[in-house]
């Protein structure tokens, strides 16, 4: 029966050729050092999961933001696991991210075919430390206001186009219900509009190149 | 011989990355269902009995209007919220106590003076002062209240 399913689903979709190109693939020998990417993957996978299950009890506005937190933390069941898998998965990611790119480039995996996957991957890089910095704001509480106070503040500094940055960063002057609305928009919406494209195509890249193979000191080279 | 060696070594595998995916998908999708289920089945509203009113402001034979201030609890939000309840008297001494909420849908319903009808704008349910149902879609008649007059209060039971 199940087999009689796969078979009818294969032949409309043809997913067997999806999951042996991902699963089937030609693998080098290499260290644990190249599962940190998948790691990342993992986490990505993590915190859309509990950031979405957030989105259900959190309220971003000022009169709500703070107590909404506060109730997920306490009153909601597993509501401490679910925020706390998205918090500590944060800080996760971001250090996994960080020790994948430098296995990248001490082992020269930049290098060609993979420029492209390098550089997607240099822009995902800042696009966790996007969410990082939006996702400080939302709770709302003496820390995440003052650490967002300073960091639109540094916006700020640039000559001619930093007031400029601060104002579109802040929404305004002040830190306000519009930076916390907007930060939660870039939060929730375009940050992982843009997470979700590029990570598509760097595991597509990763995939058809296939994984690339440590460094081999050559015979000779350096007579 | 190496040849089903290397056969079943691969439908192992296989078996245990499906199997991991289903345990990751299970710890994940268990709590995330309780996260978003449990807080719902708490009950939110304050019960017990509490004083509607004096029983003097009801007219005998027509159905007049109390409100009633109850404290409810929304997730963190602690706000107050209007109960609306028409008692209704033929003689002064059997009482009606009926909720305005109306059974079709849950829309309000109001006395209409003129008709001497409940009615209810949403889809045309209309009531007899006793709250039984005239026309219209409503399945059964206006809820009751469950109710005690001590000396010329009158007192409903909440929740």
């Amino acid at each position: 029966m199940a087999t009689r399913f796969s078979n009818w689903l294969d032949a409309r979709t043809g997913w067997r050729n999806v999951w042996d190109g991902i699963f089937l693939r030609k693998v080098p020998k290499v260290n644990w050092l190249y599962t940190l990417g998948s790691a990342s993957l993992f986490i990505v996978v993590n915190q859309v999961v509990t950031g979405i299950l957030l989105t259900i009890y959190y309220v971003p506005t000022p009169d709500h933001a703070y107590d909404s937190v506060q109730y997920i933390t306490t009153q909601v069941a597993l509501g401490w696991l679910i925020r706390g898998l998205h918090h500590w998965g944060a800080s996760a990611m971001v250090v996994l991210v960080f020790l994948h790119m430098l296995r990248v480039i001490f082992l020269g995996s930049y290098k060609f075919p993979r420029e492209v996957t390098w550089f997607s991957g240099v822009v995902l890089f800042l696009v966790v430390i996007g969410f990082g910095f939006t996702g400080y704001l939302l709770p709302w509480d003496e820390k995440a206001y003052w650490a967002t106070t300073v960091g639109t503040q540094i916006a700020g500094t640039p000559p001619l186009i930093g007031d400029l940055a601060l104002r579109i960063l802040r929404g305004g002057e002040e830190l306000t219900a519009m930076t916390l609305a907007r930060f939660f928009g870039i939060h929730i919406w375009v940050l992982p509009a843009i997470l979700l494209g590029l990570v598509g195509l760097h595991v597509y890249l990763v995939i058809k190149h296939g994984i690339s193979t440590t460094p081999k000191r050559e015979e000779n080279s350096h007579e | 011989m190496s040849e089903e060696f290397k056969l079943s070594r691969r439908k192992f595998l296989e078996k245990v990355t499906v199997g991991i995916g289903g345990v990751l998908t299970a710890l994940f999708g268990i709590p995330a269902a309780i996260f978003v289920v449990k807080p719902v089945l708490k009950k939110d509203e304050s019960s017990g009995w509490m004083r509607l009113g004096s029983i003097s402001k009801v007219t005998p034979g027509t159905p007049t209007l109390f409100s009633l201030k109850v404290e409810r609890e929304t997730g963190w939000i602690t706000d107050q919220d209007e109960i609306m309840v028409y008692v209704y008297t033929e003689d002064g001494r059997d009482y009606a106590v009926m909720s305005n909420i109306c059974t079709h849908l849950a829309c309000r319903v109001r006395w209409i003076e003129e008709r001497q009808e409940f009615f209810c704008p949403c889809h045309n349910g209309v009531y007899d002062k006793q709250g039984t149902v005239l026309a219209g879609p409503p399945p059964r008649p206006l809820d009751r209240y469950e109710f005690n007059i001590e000396n010329d209060d009158i007192y409903i039971k909440v929740g």
